[in-house]
Formats: structure tokens, C-alpha cells, sequence
């Protein structure tokens, strides 16, 4: 983005070279003009991780790392090459053991290690290539009391330029007449959302009425190269106009992103207010909200035609997913996979995207391995020490050792929620650690 | 450790992948049904005139190892013949598409930008943006371009303005006294596009002709295709038409010997031998139009479109559903929220049975969702 500071390093693999990065991460911090305290833990993230990844990327390979200054937050990016010896200890739940390091706290699972972090994933790019990427967000105030616009004058029309004020003031409204959970984390500190919106984090559609006060509110952002995820339609006037209102917002939306390079659009968390006939139901996600179990549907919808596609599927999964394609009307080629006879390897690694703001934790599989049943009961069983209540595993059919897995996930007791038609490379599986009431 | 995507230009990076539909066989397959009526590319369903039908099938297989004509000489020699031009005054092209491909390229060059409608034929804008150039949206004005705003969306760095007449999707169309305003207003600022790809399903006297207003107004180029009216969209003909300058400048970036042998040869032939096509054509598209919106009136469905060969509905439920359940009856149409009609479908105007079809499917699903 146009205004980030960016630093871009590579050095080699070694601890000596932790100390000096945290020292640009400090100097990028100042300089974008964060607050003491989220520097230091910018700079502690840098440092651990810089020292945790010394433990086994290849010695031969650099460690590129890039350090990015936005409005809103800092983020430290790893990219380093793995050799398949030391994958294990990639997990985030493993211990790094490796004679080179020297400070016990790089000892400990990247989960402790990233805990400087606000959040923090691993992916896996290609054959031994790995990017770490961690992020530390700038510290604003919580939401002060908002008071709602009166008075309204209609007509209501879709706002395209905007202002940070009303930016603010939308998501303080928002957050003052919604649930919590249907908003997204920077409406709870609403000067957030409009830097958020400035860096191209996020982006919104805003009603207003012919005074040019503000009506309503949809946002979305990219969760991944196909799929946009919306919070909303926030909806700010009485009912008798808030249908209008809504479905101006939605239209709005759909409009605006009808050309970008997504294939479908999908939400957890949408409000009541959404039109129903735009969208069509998944499932649900399980969710604890204020000590009560609910049920939050998982509503979407294409941008494009869907003229079908070829997914792998398990004997496990295949009743489900053939009740879901025959009840979505879509249309795919079932190929069955069974599970292997043998892994490939003796160590699993686990993709995992941590966020306690959220009280959520996202998994994926980067390779398959003996332990894979073992590794996920582990994940699990470290994200419920961290107070995490949220445990989603995102699988990929177009891959099919990723559909094989199936059986460890039931045993690790995971549950398929969802079909996200085209939310990973072809559709993807939402499955849900059970929850317990 | 760059990854390729590291060395692609951002503006290729961000854009959307164009993901076209599947052959007829696999879509009936994957849909389970034994026949499908094509009401979603606009295609002429009575195919191309007489004539070409004869050269299509007169023609030689073995001169499918020569190359064709690299500037397509014998069509431009029909066409100037037809429209009383030089026929250096025309480029053809592998459809319409190449030809705006080659216009952008000609005349605009980074930091430069181009206008049109944000409700229009995508092409332009897609075209432009993977070339880097900036893309100037313009909303419509009840469903028609709006002269004023387009004006006022020019900047010194605008070089082209695309004018769809009539508009894909909307049916809407600029008269005469439209067009002439906006280009005395325009004044040469700009060169302007008319890309009239569905004029000839219109016989309204207050429709301008591309062809005539060019030689009054030398920044003004008419685009026009093969694929439409004269039912010849597999072999993808487009052409252009513009001042000697103009053409003499795009032809330098286009690429000779895209338009394939045996659609020269079929567009060529279609060109002698047009009239009763035409008229045929006009009275299906016509009788299929009003069976289509006595339909949407039946069911209360918001409708539009006056010209070219297809219209739209508004419909109670997600555009892209309601195609996966008309696929499943055998009818395929247009989603139009790529078009920014969300919850709109397109409907190409067709022969009976196909309507028929269409007719039967809608209020089926309709009452089921």
C-alpha cells in the first residue's frame, strides 16, 4: 500500500543477528509513531521469532525478513527455507531444539514464543519455503459513547468517498447497536476502522440519507485469494426503513466488489438485517457468547457462475457433501480418496492462524504425516489453555492427501459444519472442534 | 527468495481471472440434464444467413493449412462496399475484444486513462486495468449513459470514452441529438468508441449510425461484430471503423493474421446476403421480447431492455442460485452481478422452445425458493 514503510533485510540464520533486526523493528516503530509499549512487543516478537527460526531454517538459506509500518499496525514477515528433517518442529505446539540457541525462551512452541504478537500465522508457500508473519497492532481508544443520528431524510443513497470521522462515528454505532460478535474487532475501537480502511485492510460501503447522515454500514475484507468475508448490514435507522436501508447497503456492496478478483462472498457474523434472498445458508459455527452456546449461520454467495468443479472426497464426508451440493443446487465431480495405508513421513505440520481478540484459532494441514491425529489433539488442547473457545480447520478438497484426512479430524474430534463453495483452491470444508457446553 | 508473483505488475497481480463456461456436453453431464438452450451469450438462435451457411460448408478442408488473409482484404473490400469507405478505413479483428485490445494499446499509455459506464460491457474496463491503464467509472442515469457525467469524468489524461449504443445490458440507447451534444461538448478531447455490436436489431430512424457520424467527427471510431446479428460468434469476426489516421495508427498494434480463414470467408458472405436474415431475426427477437415481458409483468418481476437481442430481470433470489437451479432445468442464462446487477439475470431473446423452457423453469423455482 502506498504510504506503508517497509523495510526489507536478509541475513543468515544465526542468533547473533537477532538483537540488530529488533533494533530496526524499534527504529520502524518510532518512526511510525507507535506507543512505547507496542514497540516493545514489536520488537520482542522480531526478536523471538528472528531467534526461534535460527533454530532449524536451513544454514545455507538467508532469513528474508520484511518489516512493515501501516496505520494501524506493525507487521514482521519471515520468509525462510525449511529442510524436511526439521518440519516438525514447526508446529506451533513443538519445542525448537537445536544446540545453536541460547536463550531458554526460544525453547518453547512458537505459541508461547508469538505471544508478543497480537496474532500470528505460518504458511507454507511452496516445496520448503515457509513465511512467518506476525503482526502487532497501534493501540486506540476504546469506543466512547456514541450518540445516534435523528431525524432522517430520505432518499438514502450508497456513500463511495469517505471520511474518517464518519468512518469512526459508523463503527461506534455499530458497536453500540449490535452484538459484539457481529462486529468486526477494529469497530471496538473505532478509530482503528478508518485507518484500517486507509491501509486497504478492510473495506466498506456507507449509506447515508440526503443530509449526509450516516444510515448504515456493511465492511468486508479478503480471507483468501477467493473469498471476501462481510460484516453486516449494519443498520442505523427505525424499521420501517431498515429493509430499504440494508438492501441498498448489500446491493452496494456486491456492486463495488462485482469485478475484483473474488469468487464468492460469505459471513458467520451477518445481523439480522441482511436480505435473506441475496445469500444462501451453509451451516452454522457453534460459539460461546456471554457464557450461552449459539448457533451463528454461515451465509454466502457467488459473484460468478459456478459451472461446477472436481473436488477430492473421503467415504467419510461423502454423504455430507452430497447433501450439501444436492441441497446448493451445485454441481461437482465427487472423486473418492481413501486414507493412506502409509504417511509419508513420521512428523505432521499444521498451519495455524491465532487470534485471542477474536477467541478464535484457525488450522490447515501443510503435510501429512503419523502423528497427524496426535498433532491435532495437541493444537487443540494448546489453543484451550490459551482461553481459546473458537477451533476451526479449514480443508482444502482440490487436494486430495487434505480430503484423506478426514478421519483424523473426527478423532480428533473436529465436526464438518460447512461446504465453502470455492473458498480455497476449489471448495473448502469448515470443520469445528466441538465445543463443551 | 522472490516467488513469481513477486515479478507480476500489480495491476495484473490484482485482476480478476476470466473463468468461461464449460463445453455443452460436460455442463448437461454435470447438471444431469439431456438438453440445454443457450439463452446466456446473446447468440442469434436462427445461426448465420444463408449464405454464409453455403460458404461454411462449401469450404475446402485442405485450406485449413493456409494462412488467411493477414489484414482480411476480401472482407474489408465487402465492407467498404456496404458502408461506401475506403477499405483501409476498417480493421478486423478476432472479435471485438482484439479490436479494443488494439485501441487501448494504440492510444493510451501509462498514467493514462480511459471512461465508460461502471454498468456496461466489461471488456473495456478489464482490458485497461490489465494493461495498467486507469479506468474511469461512470454510473448510469436511469439505466442509460449519462452524457454529463461521462463529460465530467474526463481528465487531461483521458484518451478514449466508451459509448456501448445500444447498452449491453441495459437496452438503453443514445438518439441522435444525444450523441451529437456529447461530442460537440467533447470536442475532440477524446477519441470516442461507439461500439454499436447490437445495432442492427434496431430500425428506430432516431438511432445515429456510427458509420455516418464518423465523418463528421474525426475522433470517433464504430466498432461492430459478426457475432450477434449475423450469428457467426464462433468464428469470432469484429471489426472496426474510423478516419484513415485512426486506423492507420491502431493498425500498428494489432496483430496481423488473427482473424481465422474461414470467418472471413463466412462474414464475407453474410455481408451479400443479409436482408431477409435481418428482418427474420427482428421478428423472433421481437416476439420473444414480448413473451418474456408478459411473463416478468405475470409474476411481478422488475424488467428492462428496448434493444438488442436480450433482456433483464430483476429476481427474488441470488442471481447466481437461481442459474444453478435453471441449469439443472436446462436453461442457461446470464448472471449480472459481474455486470453490477446484483440479483439481475440476462436473458438472450430466442426461438420458441427455448422461451418456452425458460418460461416453464422461472416460476417453478420461483415458488420453491
Amino acid at each position: 500500500m502506498p504510504g506503508d514503510m517497509c523495510i526489507s533485510l536478509e541475513i543468515p540464520p544465526e542468533t547473533d543477528f537477532a538483537c540488530p533486526v529488533a533494533g530496526l523493528a524499534n527504529a520502524l516503530a518510532v518512526r511510525a509513531g507507535f506507543d512505547r509499549r507496542e514497540n516493545y512487543r514489536f520488537q520482542l516478537a522480531v526478536e523471538e521469532f528472528c531467534l526461534y527460526l535460527a533454530g532449524f531454517a536451513d544454514g545455507n538459506q538467508p532469513l528474508s525478513i520484511g518489516l512493515t509500518g501501516k496505520r494501524h499496525q506493525m507487521r514482521a514477515s519471515f520468509a525462510f527455507r525449511a529442510a524436511n528433517l526439521s518440519l516438525g518442529a514447526l508446529n506451533i505446539t513443538s519445542r525448537a531444539t537445536s544446540g545453536t540457541l541460547e536463550a531458554s525462551s526460544a525453547e518453547m512452541g512458537l505459541l508461547l514464543v508469538g505471544k508478543a504478537a497480537d496474532r500470528f500465522r505460518l504458511e507454507h508457500h511452496t516445496g520448503d519455503r515457509f513465511v512467518l508473519e506476525a503482526e502487532v497492532d497501534r493501540a486506540y481508544p476504546e469506543v466512547a459513547t456514541v450518540r445516534r443520528p435523528e431525524g432522517w431524510c430520505p432518499p438514502f443513497a450508497i456513500r463511495t468517498q469517505h471520511d474518517p470521522a464518519q468512518l469512526t462515528q459508523a463503527a461506534a454505532l455499530a458497536m453500540s447497536a449490535y452484538p459484539r460478535w457481529q462486529c468486526p474487532g477494529c469497530f471496538r475501537t473505532p478509530a482503528k476502522f478508518p485507518d484500517m480502511v486507509a491501509d486497504g485492510a478492510i473495506a466498506c460501503v456507507l449509506a447515508c440519507d440526503a443530509r449526509g447522515q450516516t444510515v448504515g454500514l456493511l465492511s468486508w475484507a479478503p480471507c483468501s485469494g477467493q473469498a471476501l468475508l462481510f460484516s453486516g448490514p449494519f443498520v442505523f435507522t427505525p424499521p420501517e426503513t431498515s429493509a430499504s436501508v440494508a438492501r441498498l447497503l448489500v446491493d452496494g456492496f456486491l456492486e463495488t466488489v462485482a469485478r475484483e478478483p473474488y469468487n464468492i462472498v460469505f459471513s458467520f457474523r451477518a445481523t439480522s438485517d441482511l436480505p435473506k434472498a441475496s445469500f444462501e445458508t451453509l451451516g452454522s459455527l457453534q460459539s460461546f457468547v456471554d457464557g450461552r452456546l449459539e448457533h451463528h449461520p454461515i451465509v454466502f454467495r457467488h459473484l460468478r457462475e459456478d459451472n461446477g468443479l472436481a473436488v477430492w472426497c473421503p467415504p467419510q464426508l461423502e454423504r455430507f457433501l452430497r447433501q450439501a451440493y444436492d441441497r446448493l443446487a451445485l454441481s461437482r465431480d465427487i472423486l473418492p480418496v481413501e486414507k493412506p495405508t502409509a504417511r509419508p513421513q513420521r512428523a505432521s505440520l499444521l498451519g495455524a492462524a491465532y487470534d485471542p481478540g477474536r477467541n478464535l484459532a484457525e488450522l490447515t494441514a501443510f503435510l501429512d504425516g503419523e502423528d497427524m491425529t496426535a498433532n491435532l489433539a495437541a493444537h487443540v488442547a494448546a489453543f484451550r489453555r490459551q482461553g481459546i473457545g473458537a477451533i476451526l480447520y479449514h480443508m482444502d478438497l482440490s487436494v486430495p492427501w487434505e480430503a484423506a484426512l478426514a478421519s483424523d479430524l473426527i478423532q480428533a474430534g473436529f465436526t464438518p459444519v460447512a461446504i465453502l463453495p470455492q473458498g480455497g483452491r476449489t471448495d473448502k470444508v469448515v470443520w469445528q472442534h466441538e465445543q463443551l457446553a | 527468495m522472490n516467488s513469481l508473483l513477486d515479478r507480476v505488475p500489480d495491476y495484473v497481480r490484482s485482476f480478476e481471472r476470466y473463468v468461461p463456461s464449460r463445453p455443452d456436453p460436460v455442463l448437461m453431464r454435470q447438471f444431469g440434464v439431456t438438453k440445454l438452450f443457450r439463452l446466456n451469450n446473446n447468440e442469434n438462435a436462427l445461426g448465420p444467413p444463408p449464405l454464409a451457411l453455403e460458404a461454411i460448408a462449401s469450404f475446402p478442408p485442405k485450406q485449413g493449412a493456409i494462412y488467411p488473409s493477414g489484414d482480411a482484404y476480401d472482407l474489408r473490400q465487402a465492407l467498404a462496399a456496404r458502408f461506401g469507405k475506403s477499405p483501409d478505413q476498417f480493421l478486423v479483428g478476432n472479435g471485438s475484444c482484439e479490436v479494443i485490445s488494439s485501441v487501448i494499446r494504440a492510444f493510451c499509455a501509462p498514467g493514462d486513462a480511459i471512461v465508460t459506464a461502471e454498468k456496461t460491457f466489461a471488456v473495456y474496463e478489464w482490458v485497461a486495468k490489465f494493461s495498467g491503464i486507469e479506468v474511469r467509472l461512470v454510473p448510469l442515469v436511469d439505466q442509460a449513459f449519462s452524457p454529463a457525467a461521462m463529460l465530467a469524468a474526463l481528465t487531461e489524461r483521458t484518451k478514449i470514452v466508451f459509448v456501448c449504443n445500444p447498452n449491453n445490458p441495459t437496452g438503453s440507447w443514445w438518439n441522435r441529438a444525444t450523441l451529437e451534444r456529447f461530442l460537440a461538448a467533447l470536442d475532440g478531447r477524446a477519441v470516442v468508441v461507439l461500439d454499436e455490436a447490437y445495432r442492427e436489431f434496431l430500425d428506430d430512424p432516431d438511432f445515429p449510425d456510427g458509420m455516418e457520424v464518423m465523418q463528421r467527427h474525426d475522433n470517433v471510431l464504430v466498432f461492430r461484430t459478426f457475432s450477434k446479428m449475423y450469428g457467426l460468434a464462433g468464428f469470432r469476426i469484429g471489426y472496426l471503423c474510423g478516419s484513415l489516421e485512426a486506423v492507420d495508427i491502431i493498425r500498428r498494434t494489432h496483430i496481423a493474421y488473427s482473424a481465422n480463414i474461414l470467418g472471413q470467408i463466412a462474414a464475407t458472405a453474410a455481408l451479400a446476403d443479409d436482408v431477409g436474415h435481418i428482418a427474420a431475426t427482428r421478428r423472433m427477437v421481437s416476439e420473444a421480447r414480448g413473451f418474456l415481458r408478459d411473463l416478468f409483468d405475470s409474476l411481478g418481476l422488475e424488467h428492462m431492455g428496448g434493444a438488442g437481442n436480450f433482456i433483464m430481470v430483476r429476481t427474488p433470489l441470488s442471481d447466481t442460485l437461481l442459474y444453478r437451479r435453471l441449469m439443472r432445468e436446462g436453461v442457461m442464462v446470464r448472471t449480472m452481478t459481474g455486470f453490477r446487477y446484483p440479483n439481475w439475470i440476462r436473458v438472450s431473446l430466442a426461438q420458441e422452445p427455448a422461451m418456452t423452457a425458460f418460461a416453464t423453469a422461472l416460476p417453478k423455482i420461483l415458488e420453491t425458493s
